[in-house]
């Protein structure tokens, strides 16, 4: 257990290390000068200009800003907004609770549709439901969140009137974006499910429990889905990231405040210091979610239980 | 028992609103959600819109006259090298959290614009060769300038030289744009970024500047929410989920304007107009006769009835007709002639000598490469002056590209056009791109005339002097075909018309909401 976990910690370094690399590789290879992004347009001296490139540590060579990068982020410190003059950390703070509230919105909406569609599609296999139910995930896993957001504007907002197309505040602001994030996210769920079902349905023991007269439901419940849900949550884990990037992009399509819209901004400025800490943060709570999802996983499912004390 | 019932009655005729009383709320569209709205730190114009009625400035410039009149300073004084502004405050003023407003308040709000660790991005640089503030008694204040800066006062009349409360300014440090404490006649109330924006009735203020009509608001409230989406826009007023909005789209504005319920406010920007740069370093463009060609080849009249449904003027040189110091005399050159244009290009050498349609000169097609932003409708007004340029027989090669990129590009010189456009209520804008050592000389001129003209300017405190210098420039920079202007810069702003007596200040972005009222 306790090699389990150093080997998760490791493992947690590496990945964050990666990502803080990347973000800073990434930024590196873009073209733009920060310090002319900010100040050209505003009348300020090509002079003025250099010095606040000095000041934002921009003519230092490169690997010495990767160094100091790298010990700023050491110590916990994500730096200030060259842009906003705030603190990075609580500008994150206060944007991920908007990206925060679509992705588990999105979460639940794709893991009803995935579930209630494979679940179809394995309880009637091989009629025109199981065709239908995916056809539908299918439309679902290969629609881009940009393409489904507009076409669900285009109904519930322009046609329909019953939804605001844009914006970010009550409930019903929340409702088109959640549902184009979660249904693609709803395709891999549900070929998942399909799959698991229909395996477990093949099992001996559901035939047992059937000739033992056990309740349908107490069959569904307890010897289909809890042994089905093992491998779908892992995989909710692995769509986190997956989640999380769709937030961005859907952010942007409904014009939701959330850590997308800070990403884009912080990208078409130049801000590297707020770049690189969304890429952090991104990075760490693919790590938290993914953990969650296994222990999640291990608890559910009791053949994993058996193969480690074996 | 009897009062109870003149109490029930007034109670009953306050509701039933027979007593004319200020008061109510209106929703305001912005249309960008900024990136910061500091205004010591950041550079939108959007968050002025707000904000000036947050703040006050310690002079007030008048839309109609252009003078400036006195504010949180009463009068002022220029020494005679221009170099010292003596200003003498207004006494009694107090910002929102009831810290006094005096010289002190003054020289902190200087100090922290220029401090190095603010990195204010406008600003500071509206300050130009500022060099220290000193306080000379509670209500006398100097502002010393390395040399004579003429555009200061115009500076010191805008938002961002606007006068912040020192107490609330130390109290929230980096956090103090999301609690922001002025002295006008609205308080910042509360600022959900992305969210909404919202702003109080300040019942005390009684210093406003005479260019305003009330002593108080009469609004209770204006929340201010964001519009990013043009597309949004007009849907939302239309709605009634907001009063006024801004920019909406040219198409929009038409539709708007026939509507019974609202009105079109075209408010004309002054600045630079939307201009294109003629890089005059690379070839052909470094030939004068091309880049002439192109002005007579362009139709400019049919772009801006294409996309701007005629809401805004053509632009004839690069100040906006409604700037300080415009000389009108740019009109005269560059009709629209394709004839002409046709013939400076064989006059010379550009043929078409192997009939694929593009012109030629030595074997080198006649190519233009153009770089443009994807704000303000500019790949569309590529499109027509592609197609119109094309029928010059000019290949033109275009590429969008994001600010920052577009900034390296005009930095080294890799365009042949490139466009941009800046507002601001002083000619001084035109230094930046029209001096050799401008931050974006996208034209890569280098005319020490010019370079001259253009510091005159800025030093000349004279404004009929002023505008002899800025003359010559408009006119340099027309002759020797430096920039293609497109349009001047015009704010359709769609009106609710219960909304009344929205006057915008000389910027045109910024409105006055003091004077803002409800019709019945």
């Amino acid at each position: 257990m306790f090699g389990y976990g150093l080997r998760r910690l490791l493992e947690a370094v590496l990945v964050l290390w990666l990502a803080a690399t990347l973000a800073f590789v990434a930024m590196q290879l873009t073209p733009g000068d920060p310090a002319e992004t900010l100040l050209a347009a505003s009348g300020a001296s090509p002079e003025e200009i250099a010095r606040r490139r000095a000041q934002l540590g921009l003519n230092d060579p490169i690997p010495v800003q990767y160094v100091r990068y790298l010990a700023d982020l050491a110590r916990g410190d994500l730096g200030t907004s060259w842009l906003q003059g705030r603190s990075v950390g609580r500008m994150i703070l206060e944007r991920l609770s908007g990206t925060v509230e679509l992705a588990l919105a999105a979460g639940l909406v794709g893991i009803a549709l995935g579930v209630g569609l494979g679940l179809l599609a394995a309880l009637y296999r091989d009629t025109w439901v199981d065709t239908l139910a995916m056809a539908v995930a299918a439309v679902g896993l290969s629609t881009p969140v940009f393409w489904s957001g507009l076409l669900l504007i285009l109904l519930f907002s322009l046609h329909l009137r019953w939804l605001p197309s844009s914006g970010w505040g009550d409930a019903r602001h929340l409702v088109l974006p959640a549902l184009t994030l979660g249904f693609s996210l709803s395709g891999p769920i549900a070929r998942l499910v399909r799959t698991q079902v229909v395996e477990i349905l093949r099992m001996p023991f559901i035939l047992a429990a059937q000739g033992r007269g056990v309740p349908l439901w107490r069959i569904f419940l307890i010897h289909i889905l809890r042994p089905a849900a093992g491998p779908v949550i892992a995989l909710i884990g692995l769509q986190f990231g997956f989640l999380l990037g769709g937030a961005v992009v859907t952010e942007s399509v409904f014009a939701r405040e959330g850590l997308g819209r800070l990403t884009v901004q912080a990208i078409l400025w130049r801000d590297l210091p707020v770049v690189r800490g969304i890429a952090l943060v991104g990075a760490l709570a693919y790590l938290l979610t993914s953990l969650l999802a296994d222990l999640c996983h291990a608890w559910l499912d009791p053949r994993l239980h058996q193969s480690e004390e074996r | 028992m009897r009062r109870l019932l003149i109490f029930l009655l007034l109670a009953a005729a306050l509701m039933t609103g027979c007593t004319p009383r200020p008061g109510g709320r209106i929703v305001y569209g912005l249309t960008l959600a900024p990136t910061g709205i500091d205004p010591h730190i950041n550079a939108s114009a959007e968050l002025g819109i707000p904000l000036t009625s947050v703040y006050d400035t310690l002079v007030y410039q008048d839309p109609k006259t252009g003078e400036f009149v006195p504010g949180l300073a009463q009068k002022w004084e220029v020494s005679e090298d221009g170099r010292v502004y003596t200003f003498y405050l207004r006494r009694g003023v107090k910002f929102h959290d009831g810290t006094p407003f005096n010289a002190e308040a003054v020289r902190f709000n200087l100090d922290r614009i220029t401090s190095p660790d603010l990195a204010s991005q406008k600003a500071r640089f509206m300050l130009g060769p500022y060099e220290r503030t000193e306080v000379v008694d509670e209500y006398t204040v100097r502002i010393v300038l390395k040399e004579p800066f003429a555009p200061l006062l115009d500076s010191l009349s805008q938002v961002y030289l606007a006068m912040a409360s020192p107490t609330a300014v130390q109290k929230w440090g980096q956090e103090y744009q999301m609690h922001q404490v002025g002295t006008g006649p609205f308080i910042f109330a509360e600022y959900v970024p992305g969210g909404h924006l919202r702003l109080r009735r300040n019942p005390d203020y009684a210093w406003g500047p005479s260019v305003y009509q009330h002593k108080t608001a009469r609004l209770e409230e204006v929340e201010f929410r964001f519009f990013t989406d043009p597309a949004t826009r007009s849907p939302a007023l239309e709605s009634g989920e907001a009063d006024v909005m801004g920019e909406v789209p040219p198409q929009d504005a038409v539709r708007l304007k026939d509507d019974p319920r609202f009105r079109i406010e075209a408010v004309a920007i002054p600045g630079s107009s939307l201009m294109f740069f003629m890089n005059t370093t690379r070839p052909p463009l470094d030939d004068l006769a091309v880049r002439q060609a192109i002005l007579y080849g362009t139709d400019r009249q049919a772009i801006l009835s294409a996309v701007f449904k005629d809401t805004s003027p053509v632009a004839c040189g690069p100040l906006a007709a409604v700037t300080l110091s415009y000389d009108p005399s740019v009109c005269q050159y560059y009709p629209y002639d394709p004839a002409r244009a046709r013939a400076l290009l064989e006059e010379r050498g550009w043929k078409d000598s192997d009939g694929d349609g593009i012109r030629d000169k030595d074997g080198q097609p006649l190519t233009l490469d153009l770089y443009l932003m994807g704000w303000g409708y500019l790949p569309t007004i590529a499109e027509l002056l592609i197609a119109q340029w094309t029928e010059l027989g000019i290949r033109v090669n275009a590429q969008t590209v994001r600010y920052p990129e577009a900034l390296q590009i005009g930095r080294e010189g890799r365009h042949h056009l490139m466009p941009f456009q800046s507002s601001g209520s002083d000619p001084d804008v035109l230094r930046q791109f029209f001096h050799s050592q401008g931050s974006m000389n996208w034209s890569k001129v280098n005319d020490p005339e010019m370079d001259g003209w253009l510091m005159e300017g800025m030093r000349t405190s004279d404004r009929q002097q002023r505008s002899a210098f800025y003359s010559q420039v408009q006119r340099r920079v027309m002759e020797q075909a430096l920039v293609l202007p497109i349009r001047d810069y015009v704010n359709l702003n769609g009106v609710s018309q219960r909304v009344q007596g929205l006057r915008f200040d000389v910027r045109g972005w910024f409105p006055w909401l003091i004077d803002v009222t409800l019709a019945q």
